[in-house]
């Protein structure tokens, strides 16, 4: 018993060093990867921003992005030592609503593009492997979606119900997002099904269940991982977009809402220590994480891999 | 036909057909015969041969068998039991006892999922043991499928391995469960000669130890004369002719299973030996009809008899029988040179 218990230890460390090796050798085409490289690095730069953003209200209450208020500054003034990027109309730091805007843009596009992903694989899978009539509806379903205009439908409803919260902003990306993921999970499920392993499992005597989950899923999500890069820079964008035009969070600071601030408050022209810091943000945090897609795809799919750095 | 208690699975009259769906402008879908009233009976213990070119029905036998899908006529039966309409738990403890190796190794293995979890699969699905039973079960499962040392595998990915190796365990996969009958689909087609022959011979050690029936479906007749005790010669979804593999490869005597042979290169000193012949290069007609299946591409065949009459079993000689009007007791083909003949 005991040479039986060490084995299946030395299975579970083997497994454990499978993943690692696995792991290990995707990192390296990534990292042979130049837009991979850049993406990930900015992408660290906004998740240090991100974090940073709690420390400045901690020295100064005026430095809180949204309430904190400098005694000494009336109106918008250009970067100074105490204000390094300047402040806006009222006298708010701009650096640490800079800093703020990040968390805000991670948690939006993160929580969004996760939603989106996790409703249009389930939704995806569903109807790839059941077909049939569940197919038929939910792929329409989907379409009906997918033409609607997101930022405007978002938009009429913001108006409908008044100020959104983030979060059910968050939910309304979501719900507008998943129907492309889905078709996309849809066609490789179809594919999957097809496959002789799926056979092999049946005849394995593998219920639904487990033919859904530890052989279809295992091969659909890399790909789902992979559009939830994609997910992440659509719904910042959306965010931003919804933001500017007056219907965002009034109770968050968002990259989106300063751009607002700076265009409500008539700075557009005036201030471009506001105007270029917000705007240069999301343009390349969404650059990034576009980017970082780009170098996940090839890493998912070899046929994409540069021939010479093969073998 | 006296033996039939004894026989492990039987086919009855065993048809399925695929229904080729209509489209808006090609109005209506045709049928397409897969196969067509076969009847088969497998002894214990024995490999049994299912041989036939593309597309005669042998793998739809075999997916018959394991019922990856069901019978559209008929009945099969394995001990005694139908098994034709099995659902849900029945249909699990079926599967416990009849196994498949698919054709292609590199498709027949989930790409995510380790050498050690693919083999434990059907343990896992059927409830067997606890994890550190399971294993021992799959390191020895690997050891007889050729797979030593087994330890060496078990945390591989299938993209890690050669084709052979990779057949080697969808085999260890198969034989898992220790099930009474093992269906193999072209298991060498994609495969190096130089694989094949140890695949047989681990197919042979599943026989000898563990006593399982294996249906062997292939389309080379000397993989057949190899390995198989008794083989059927199917063609366009209708047997055509059965019998103990020795005498029916070298002593032939449907028109089809001649041409099935003449078809099969031929090397050295038996260049000069002659052909059957049999066989009129005529396009494979594409529904079912009322004669013989062979009939438009047979050399033998007379147009009334063979084009009208659906053509009857006749023995020809022991236990090989021959679905041609044209057969009877001793008319096979005299065997070609020993140093001719197909196999080893």
């Amino acid at each position: 018993m005991s040479v039986q218990q060490a084995t299946l230890q030395s299975l579970k460390a083997g497994r454990r060093a499978l993943w690692r090796q696995r792991l290990a050798e995707n990192w390296r085409v990534f990292r042979g990867n130049l837009l991979g490289k850049i993406g990930l690095s900015l992408l660290v730069m906004f998740g240090l921003m991100a974090g940073l953003s709690y420390i400045p209200p901690l020295i100064d209450p005026m430095y809180h992005p949204m309430t904190g208020v400098d005694p000494l500054v009336v109106k918008s003034t250009g970067p100074s030592l105490t204000h390094w990027l300047g402040t806006d109309f009222m006298g708010r730091d701009i650096l640490s609503q800079l800093l703020a805007g990040a968390r805000v843009a991670f948690m939006v596009g993160v929580s969004a593009a996760f939603m989106s992903v996790v409703l249009g694989t389930a939704v995806g899978m569903t109807a790839g492997y059941l077909g049939k009539t569940t197919d038929t509806l939910l792929m329409r379903l989907a379409d009906m979606i997918m033409v609607l205009p997101t930022l405007l439908v978002v938009l009429m409803l913001a108006a409908l119900f008044g100020q959104l919260s983030i979060w059910m902003i968050v939910l309304m990306i979501a719900l507008f997002r998943w129907p492309g993921v889905s078709r996309v999970i849809r066609a490789q499920t179809l594919s999957l099904k097809q496959r002789p392993f799926i056979d092999a499992a049946r005849v394995a005597g593998a219920s639904h269940t487990r033919i859904i989950f530890r052989h279809i899923m295992p091969n659909v999500l890399p790909l789902a991982f992979l559009y939830m890069t994609f997910r992440v820079t659509s719904a910042i964008v959306i965010e931003a977009g919804l933001a500017f035009l007056g219907f965002g969070d009034p109770g968050t600071v968002s990259w989106g809402m300063m751009l607002q601030w700076v265009w409500k408050t008539g700075h557009m022209f005036t201030a471009p220590y506001w105007l270029l810091p917000p705007g240069i943000c999301i343009s390349l945090i969404t650059l990034s994480f576009y980017m970082l897609g780009r170098a996940m795809d090839e890493v998912l799919d070899p046929r994409l891999r540069d021939e010479t750095q093969a073998g | 036909m006296s033996q039939s208690h004894k026989d492990i699975l039987k086919l009855e009259g065993v048809s399925k057909f695929y229904r080729t769906r209509g489209n808006r402008y090609r109005r209506g879908g045709g049928t397409v015969v897969a196969l067509s009233r076969v009847n088969l009976s497998l002894r214990p213990g024995e490999i049994f041969g299912l041989v036939g070119e593309s597309g005669s029905g042998k793998t739809t036998a075999g997916r018959l068998v394991v019922r990856l899908e069901e019978p559209d006529e008929g009945r099969i039966t394995l001990d005694g039991v139908d098994i034709t309409h099995l659902k849900g738990g029945g249909l699990r403890d079926y599967r416990r006892k009849v196994q498949m190796v698919f054709q292609d190794p590199y498709q027949s293995l989930n790409p995510q999922m380790t050498i050690a979890d693919a083999v434990a699969e059907p343990l896992i699905t059927n409830k067997v043991g606890d994890p550190a039973d399971r294993l021992e079960r799959v390191l020895g499962v690997l050891d007889t499928a050729g797979l030593s040392p087994a330890e060496d595998f078990i945390y591989r990915f299938p993209h890690q391995l050669s084709g052979g190796q990779r057949q080697r365990v969808a085999i260890a996969r198969a034989i898992v469960l220790e099930p009474s009958l093992l269906v193999a689909d072209e298991p060498t087609s994609m495969l190096d000669a130089s694989y094949s022959a140890q695949i047989f011979e681990i197919l042979q050690g599943v026989r000898d130890q563990m006593g399982a029936t294996i249906i062997f479906i292939t389309h080379s007749m000397a993989a057949a004369r190899y390995l198989c005790d008794r083989i059927a010669v199917i063609y366009h979804g209708h047997l055509v002719e059965q019998g103990p593999a020795e005498a029916v490869i070298n002593s032939p005597s449907h028109p089809y299973t001649k041409a099935l042979i003449d078809a099969t290169p031929k090397f050295g000193r038996c260049e000069g030996v002659p052909t059957y012949g049999t066989y009129l290069p005529a396009p494979r007609p594409a529904g079912e009809q009322a004669g013989c299946p062979f009939f438009q591409r047979c050399a033998l065949a007379e147009r009334l008899l063979c084009s009208a009459t659906y053509p009857e079993w006749r023995q020809v000689a022991g236990e090989q029988v021959c679905l041609c009007h044209f057969a009877a007791e001793g008319g096979q083909s005299p065997p070609p040179p020993e140093e001719c003949r197909l196999g080893g």
